[in-house]
């Protein structure tokens, strides 16, 4: 993600130094204070906290290294994003400030808040200030539900199998970019997230791609997370071209 | 989106940004001709029941109760008739410094003539504290280790409020929802706001300056119908714009029901940037369409 002023973006963001909340990451969660209902069970690996991403791809490629398995028309339009954005970055979606979508929310600069609670998880990203809800307590959504289309972050439910975080979300506009070299996605989408801890420092995300209108099968890709300590939330503001 | 339900009481400029379809005579429900009295309260119903915008009477809003513990304020929490206007306990203006009470009428004036002055809300910025509070949609908690996280359906506001009961760190930038410290007084939880940058209003007219200091305290109360609400005070201080400190107060319902029917939390997605049909002009007119 690129948010500078070329882009034509007004960002604000502060600088963090010191914070509490940073402060469980090494000795685990510190509840003190959380109501007893909000606690997620002892038995449950936990993945809240403040997360970055030091690596972070343009152009995502399946867990085993290839370009997604596009379609023909799905790859015609995969040429045109990048043949316009060489020409002019603000054809990106984000340039306009909208949230970033399936997938590219992650891969940015700024850090991610993981809360998680005893029947949800929320996904809060400084990016914008964008936040995804992740509701434990029921199914995955159906679509044709017309309070779950058409959104830029979609639906999303999950559940715990085991050690692993299984987050199923769709819901989704067409309007965002599945990364940042392109990679287009209808509103038939559907993401399966699995999040597992690899030690107390790094989380895993493993994302199924599901989208027939656009890829030939579901895929997968891969990305790594690292725990901030010390993380202080800053507000990171993007509005477009409408200054004050 | 069901969002016609908060837009259809709209008095926040902010909200015309909302990818719906939001009835224009909004801006005339706003018009207000001084600064007392600001805001036009709608006639409570004949059955005394409140409403939300789709009629659903407030005995269909609680399906399931909160949690019991006051402490745990999990939820989806609404404004049942929202307004912004700056109102103290006793229902009187605001006690503004000559100074503000010219520029808040200068507010209301452009906005009488069709022409409201835009604040950073309109612009898609964060709507600034108290306003974001007090604006027409729904607000949830999150609860995280050193901080409750404060999730608000308007422009996808995220608040963070400081659990550690330590003041804003000496470096604490200026920003529109400022650094927030919270803690538990009994069953309230008190919340302290400064570092507010100025380019927000408190309402859709009303001005503040790097001093002003906000306290909101949160607490579940009983309703009227054994519902509960969300009881907020809020305490507003500013010593450049008002010659006291005041407080107002709102009272959240607790909206199970469309957690239950929407998914999500009951929130939905409100992307402010997508189709913000309020952009100002130039000079910072912005004229709803």
């Amino acid at each position: 993600m690129k948010m500078n002023s070329k882009m034509g973006l007004a960002l604000l963001a502060s600088t963090a130094l010191l914070g509490a909340a940073g402060a469980a990451a090494a000795a685990g969660p510190d509840f003190d204070g959380i109501p007893q209902s909000r606690r997620p069970p002892a038995s449950q690996p936990y993945i809240g906290g403040a997360w970055t991403m030091p690596t972070r791809p343009k152009a995502v490629k399946t867990v085993d290294g290839k370009e997604p398995p596009l379609l023909p028309a799905a790859r015609a339009e995969y040429q045109k994003r990048q043949a316009d954005l060489k020409k002019d970055p603000k054809t990106d979606p984000i340039a306009d400030c909208l949230p970033h979508g399936p997938l590219r929310i992650f891969y940015n600069q700024y850090p991610l808040l993981i809360v998680q609670e005893s029947d949800q998880v929320d996904f809060v990203f400084e990016a914008n200030h964008t936040y995804r809800f992740v509701d434990l307590t029921r199914g995955p959504p159906q679509l044709n539900d017309d309070t779950r289309t058409s959104t830029y972050m979609g639906y999303a439910t999950g559940k715990w199998q085991g050690k692993t975080l299984v987050v199923d979300t769709m819901g989704f506009n067409d309007k965002t970019w599945l990364d940042g070299s392109g990679l287009p996605h209808g509103e038939k989408l559907k993401t399966e997230e699995k999040f597992t801890l690899k030690d107390a420092n790094t989380l895993e995300g493993v994302v199924t791609i599901t989208d027939p209108d656009n890829y030939s099968a579901p895929w997968s890709t891969s990305f790594t997370l690292k725990r901030l300590a010390n993380y202080q939330p800053t507000e990171m503001v993007c509005v477009n071209d409408h200054k004050m | 989106m069901d969002k016609k339900r908060y837009c259809a009481v709209l008095a926040a400029a902010g909200c015309l940004a909302a990818p719906v379809s939001i009835p224009t005579s909004s801006w005339a429900q706003a018009t207000v001709v001084t600064p007392t009295p600001r805001g036009a309260r709608p006639a409570p119903p004949a059955d005394g029941l409140r409403r939300d915008g789709d009629g659903a009477p407030e005995t269909q809003w609680e399906p399931t109760p909160p949690p019991s513990d006051p402490h745990d304020l999990n939820g989806l929490w609404e404004v049942p008739r929202p307004s912004t206007a700056l109102r103290t306990l006793d229902n009187q203006a605001p006690p503004f410094t000559p100074e503000e009470a010219k520029d808040t009428q200068r507010h209301v004036d452009a906005e009488k003539a069709g022409e409201p002055i835009a604040d950073a809300s309109t612009y898609c910025f964060p709507h600034g504290v108290p306003r974001v509070t007090n604006a027409p949609f729904p607000i949830r908690f999150a609860y995280s280790p050193g901080l409750i996280v404060m999730l608000y359906e308007v422009n996808h506001n995220v608040r963070f409020v400081h659990m550690d009961g330590k003041p804003a760190p000496a470096n604490t930038p200026f920003t529109f929802l400022g650094y927030s410290v919270g803690h538990w007084d009994g069953n309230t939880l008190v919340v302290e706001t400064d570092h507010l940058n100025n380019r927000t209003l408190l309402d859709s007219h009303t001005s503040h300056g790097p001093k002003l200091k906000v306290t909101e305290r949160f607490t579940k109360v009983k309703a009227n119908l054994g519902h509960t609400d969300l009881e907020v005070m809020e305490t507003i201080s500013d010593p450049d714009h008002f010659t006291k400190p005041f407080s107002m107060k709102r009272n959240f319902a607790f909206r199970s029901d469309l957690e239950r029917d929407a998914g999500w939390g009951g929130l939905t997605e409100y992307a402010c940037e997508e189709n913000n049909r309020n952009i100002p002009d130039a000079f910072g007119i912005s004229t709803a369409k």
